[in-house]
């Protein structure tokens, strides 16, 4: 059987994902597989580019080496950008000209950062000011990096999950850091009034300068930045400057191709776009009105597009992600899901705040099945609550319990303690009442820890606790 | 049935071992044959230091039991099974394996055999596959037991020893990490060695999807999703990576192949693992800076993360935290796997698995072919090739290209086999099935001839228990009525086929001398092994290539088992299981045992102490999840799965997640769990997926309930 040319622009953590998956269904049984990837650098994983900033090395990050490429026989096209794509023909054409026939492609392309158009952002070269940046590869890290002089100042603008990261890595290379935020709450996507403000507490603690509901105006410096002016006029010096403003879906090559995008590439439940042929997946595609910008849906939409394309699981659909985020980097732990604010009047809300513990977590339950949940300082339920969320669960009567964490609840069954005699606790505290001071005479008496022994620690522990612990010594078998 | 005689008094105080699991307890039965037999564990013997549960203790039933068989029985045309002579049933036997093979070929016979069976027995049964019957298609329940981690521990060290070092190595580890296993019940003994590694101040981990009595004693313990653990191995080592606690050194110089892994498990981020595991992000964290930083430590697995479609991936996950971590080959480090059968080990190393020989040969290996041929004196071409393994052996019995006639030795694979119906039916429609038991049992019902033998302490033979020691199973008393033992069982069909050279001798010792000579050179090498050197010992460990060598009770101190000496860390991916919870089927359903009954329960349930104890399979359910149906203490639930349906009477235990029910699997008929369970195979070791299958609640009756069953 002659193999399909399949082509997958784009080569970030989607694709790698998406190759992951092909290949566990034995996808070059079926496809010839070329990847586009327009930074020269191999594909990495993004989450963790504050660990370049911090002077790692990329390959630490690195998801697939050319090598890898190499040894599983995948056409890995690098350092070029695809610049023309014709759905009707089935050919696209890279920026050195060169010209490529596919039977299927996918857009893989990702998103680009949101840098609002300020005043003197730019050289008249048009390209941005030295120490202007956004946070996004690791040429940006490199950057930030080598910008970065201790006791001078920086400053992040935006105050969501990127910029916050961004924020404490400059601060760890010992800047003066300020983030703008343009909202009046940090993370104000994932997180409530409560959550936030806790947030807050928690970066100002690390020596963070936060200010919210600032608006930027320009930028100044000749052809190095020197500060930021904010819209109220006051000046802000810095050395540096970071975007972290969130994401768009990069969808150029796409639309200049003629295929349907909104904000994204529009996809259908099998990754289709509107065009026969062409798929899109990751943080490009839009589904049913939704783009993303983490990963967990990239790799659900990367099972579904596998196994419609190997035809492992013909039907198969992407029916959207309950979106799950987590944040450490400043000290604080933080998750979110869903929605954090009731909508409907017969939502319900259950919040518990502990100020001088510094924990917040909040539950929004609709028709008995979790919205939504934040959790600041204390994440411990955040595992088993992501996934109640996700299952869409049914929640347990006493809402409280969903805090418990380890599914642990007070009503522990009075199992007995030595299982081979069938002796329980209170027996064995009478025992002890009645003057049972080791282990051996506990046994004579009650039988327990003479079978298998493997109560025998428990037997001690209680014996310990009554303060007649003259004697944990070994006894005779049975 | 008659009345048993004594062919021989035996000593009082006879030193032996526990009938039941790995770990093989030393035992002492006294009193007088065949009536107040009592059983005291062996202080004697450093395993178990004269611990012994309720099960080893109350083995003595078992002995002279009412209800053991003492005669052959063939089934007539009546449909009964009856009394017959041993001449009879060994002819008949014969004469319908040749027919079969004449009409069918000889692919056509099938040897099904046992975890249960001594090394000298297991041996046997392969020869006379291999060498009698010349089929290919032999295998055994050891495919239920540890065959995922056995794969997973030739991959990575080149060699497949449930622990590469002794039990008490256990006391040294400072972490302990114990994922899918819950020993205090189930090899309840050993708890006295995770006792002493807590009592020197030692930590111990517990990941499973139920509060076990093991996990309430650990100080961490980790309430894992049913189907996740390799995305818990992963997402522990990726937070390794992130956190930097790698040993780069122990890397570099001990093992290949690690960048690769590092890269893939680039993808498993706390939140991924989170959500894939229900296990908080900060016990994640916790949880591997103890197996880095406070070391030794060791990893232990058990049938939850084994019996699963990714079982090997699984243990290579957990062995690649191991390695990362240098945790592995000083004392009191290490993974090793919990072995379940009484000999699980050396069942699997013999020559009674399909694709393998005697010394852990490969059967597909030429020189290893030659090598075993040679002792047997045979042409090394007429051995078969590798065969179908115990899942897809039994599901190919009766149908077309598959097996008609099948011998079952040692194993009551009606129970004990994923999604029992199915089983039901294809041992239903063999032409002709053959048992070698010493009790009537669910696998028995279906047989034509059933033939009456002795068991454990009627017997001589050597197991291997889970920590790769040889041991001695001694005689205390002479079997009851006309039993005989699994290896005249072998002699005499063997003879009748006109093999009685190569089948000269039923007395273990014997056997034992060519079973050395074919394990030489091998990588389980029994060579230097004698049962006076076990006795003189308290067992050897293997490998033992001649009777100088002392025995290897630590494998991996200076080189792995790899030619270049290295271990291998391979590149292991989560996916989801073959029947996961969905909409249809919202829960997981997962099996297990209790204190009270060893596998099967084909002999527990003959022991009126431990039936009356536990006389039917309890559902264990969270109180949260049982309040949405009204469920009670004893109220009677109908599960269904996509394979069948079973009742279970409720017991609610908040140690349980609320997304998980639990059944043991010791029943048979109606109560059955593994009607309920499937049986996705693991594309490497062939182990069916019985830990993890979706269900649903479709009705409930109130306790002890007069209405009819539905």
């Amino acid at each position: 059987m002659k193999r399909e040319q399949l082509a997958i622009i784009g080569n970030g953590m989607a694709t790698s994902r998406l190759l992951d998956e092909l290949l566990r269904r034995h996808a070059l049984n079926h496809f010839d597989i070329t990847v586009f990837g327009d930074e020269a650098s191999p594909c990495y994983n993004r989450i963790l580019l504050n660990r370049v900033l911090l002077g790692g090395e990329i390959d630490e990050i690195t998801l697939k080496t050319r090598e890898w490429f190499a040894e599983h026989r995948i056409r890995l096209i690098s350092g070029k950008e695809v610049t023309r794509l014709s759905a009707g023909s089935q050919r696209l054409w890279t920026n050195d000209g060169q010209e490529y026939y596919f039977d299927r492609a996918i857009f893989a392309t990702g998103s680009l950062p949101r840098i609002p158009l300020l005043e003197g952002m730019k050289r008249s070269t048009g390209e941005l000011k030295h120490g202007v940046t956004a946070y996004r590869t690791v040429a940006d890290c490199e950057l930030m990096r080598k910008t970065a002089r201790p006791g001078r100042p920086a400053v992040v603008i935006g105050g969501g999950l990127l910029g916050l990261e961004a924020a404490k890595g400059l601060a760890d290379l010992g800047m003066n850091v300020t983030v703008l935020h343009l909202f009046d709450t940090l993370m104000n996507r994932q997180l409530d009034h409560w959550g936030s403000t806790m947030l807050r507490q928690a970066v100002e603690k690390l020596g963070i300068a936060v200010r919210t509901s600032v608006g930027t105006k320009a930028i100044v410096g000749n052809t190095k930045v020197e500060a930021v002016q904010l819209k109220s006029g006051e000046l802000l010096p810095a050395d540096l400057v970071i975007f972290a403003s969130g994401v768009k879906p990069r969808i150029n090559l796409a639309s200049d191709s003629d295929v349907p995008t909104n904000a994204g590439i529009l996809v259908d439940d099998q990754l289709r776009t509107q065009l026969p042929n062409l798929y899109a997946v990751g943080e490009c595609a839009e589904h049913r009105g939704q783009t993303y910008g983490t990963v967990q849906p990239v790799y659900e939409q990367c099972v579904v597009l596998a196994d419609v394309l190997c035809g492992s699981k013909p039907d198969a659909a992407y029916q959207g992600t309950k979106v799950y985020t987590r944040l450490k980097v400043v000290g604080l732990e933080v998750a979110s899901m869903g929605e954090v604010e009731a909508k409907e009047q017969t939502d319900e809300v259950i919040q518990i705040i502990e100020e001088q513990k510094q924990t917040y977590r909040k539950l929004v339950i609709r028709q008995n099945r979790l919205l939504g949940a934040v959790l600041v300082g204390d994440t411990s339920c955040a595992a088993s609550l992501t996934q109640r969320f996700s299952r869409g669960d049914l929640l347990p009567p006493n809402r409280l319990d969903l805090f418990a964490s380890s599914f642990r609840s007070n009503d522990q069954p009075e199992g007995p303690v030595c299982q081979c005699h069938q002796v329980h606790a209170a027996q064995i505290q009478q025992a002890i009442t009645a003057g049972c001071r080791t282990l051996v005479e506990l046994g004579s008496r009650t039988g327990a820890g003479t079978g298998c022994g493997s109560c025998r620690g428990r037997l001690s522990s209680m014996l310990m606790k009554s303060k007649t612990a003259d004697a944990i010594c070994p006894i005779g078998t049975n | 049935m008659s009345i048993p005689l004594p062919l021989h008094e035996p000593s009082p105080g006879a030193k032996t071992h526990c009938p039941y699991c790995a770990f093989q307890c030393g035992t002492v039965i006294s009193g007088m044959p065949q009536a107040n037999v009592t059983i005291t564990g062996d202080s004697d013997f450093p395993v178990n230091r004269g611990r012994l549960c309720i099960k080893g203790w109350t083995a003595s039933v078992l002995l002279n039991h009412s209800e053991r068989l003492t005669q052959p029985l063939v089934r007539g045309t009546d449909g009964r099974l009856s009394p017959a002579t041993w001449e009879s049933a060994l002819d008949l036997i014969v004469r319908r394996f040749q027919e079969t093979q004449a009409s069918h070929g000889r692919e056509a016979v099938g040897v099904f055999g046992s975890g249960a069976l001594t090394n000298e027995k297991a041996y046997w049964l392969g020869k006379f596959a291999r060498v009698v019957l010349r089929t290919p298609h032999i295998d055994y329940n050891g495919r239920y037991c540890m065959s995922s981690a056995a794969a997973a521990g030739n991959r990575a060290f080149g060699i497949d020893r449930g622990l590469p070092f002794p039990v008490s190595d256990i006391v040294q580890a400072r972490t302990l990490m114990i994922i899918g296993s819950n020993p205090f019940e189930t090899l309840p003994p050993i708890s006295q060695w995770f006792e002493q590694q807590q009592a020197s101040g030692g930590t111990l981990i517990v990941v499973d999807p139920r509060r076990t009595p093991t996990a309430e004693s650990a100080q961490i313990y980790l309430p894992i999703t049913p189907g996740s653990d390799l995305a818990l191995a992963n997402g522990l080592l990726y937070l390794a990576l992130e956190e930097r606690l790698l040993d780069e050194q122990f890397i570099r110089t001990r093992t290949t192949g690690f960048d690769a892994v590092r890269r893939t498990v680039l993808a498993y981020h706390p939140a991924e693992t989170e959500r894939r595991t229900g296990i908080s992000e900060s016990m994640l964290r916790q949880t591997v800076r103890l197996l880095a930083k406070q070391g030794p430590s060791m990893i232990l697995t058990g049938r939850g993360p084994e019996q699963q479609s990714k079982g090997v991936d699984t243990v290579l996950g957990f062995i690649n935290l191991a390695l990362a971590l240098g945790q592995v080959g000083q004392p009191g480090s290490g993974y090793g796997c919990l072995t379940g059968q009484g000999n699980g080990q050396g069942g699997r190393e013999h020559g009674q698995k399909a694709d393998q020989l005697p010394g852990y040969r490969l059967i597909e290996v030429d020189a290893h072919r030659e090598h075993v041929a040679r002792v047997w004196g045979v042409e090394p071409s007429s051995l078969p090739r590798k065969g179908r393994s115990a899942s897809e052996l039994l599901d190919s019995l009766g149908q077309p290209d598959g097996i008609n006639a099948l011998m079952v030795m040692g194993s009551n694979v009606a129970v004990a086999s994923p999604d029992a119906s199915r089983i039901a039916k294809r041992l239903d429609s063999l032409d002709f099935l053959v048992v070698c038991d010493a009790f009537l049992n669910e696998t028995s019902a279906f047989a034509d001839v059933v033939l009456p033998v002795s068991q454990w302490a009627e017997e001589e033979g050597t197991m291997t228990n889970l920590e790769g020691r040889v041991i001695h199973r001694r005689p205390a008393q002479s079997p009851p009525g006309e039993v005989r033992s699994d290896l005249e069982v072998i002699v005499g069909l063997a003879s009748r086929f006109g093999f009685g050279r190569q089948f000269p001798s039923a007395q273990p010792r014997d056997i034992f001398e060519e079973f050395r000579r074919a394990t030489s050179g091998g990588l389980a090498d029994y060579a230097g092994i004698t049962y006076d050197r076990i006795d003189e010992q308290q067992g050897i460990f293997w490998p033992c290539p001649d009777e100088n060598h002392p025995g290897t009770p630590r494998l991996f101190a200076d080189r792995f088992y790899h030619a270049d000496g290295k271990a291998k860390f391979h590149v292991v991916e989560d996916r989801p299981g073959g029947d996961e919870p969905d909409a249809a089927f919202p829960l997981y359903f997962t099996t297990g045992r209790y204190l009270e009954h060893y596998n099967s329960g084909a002999q527990t349930r003959q022991v009126g102490e431990l039936s009356k104890r536990r006389s039917k399979p309890g559902l264990q359910i969270h109180p949260e999840l049982a309040q949405h149906w009204s469920i009670d203490d004893g109220s009677l639930v109908m599960i269904e799965s996509r394979r069948g349906r079973v009742e279970f009477f409720a017991e609610r235990h908040p140690g349980i997640r609320p997304d998980t029910l639990f059944a043991p699997f010791h029943w048979g008929g109606r109560d059955a769990a593994n009607i309920l369970t499937q049986g996705a195979l693991d594309p490497i070791s062939r182990m069916p997926e019985i830990k993890l299958s979706a269900v649903r609640i479709i009705g409930v009756r109130p306790p002890e309930s007069m209405e009819p069953r539905t």
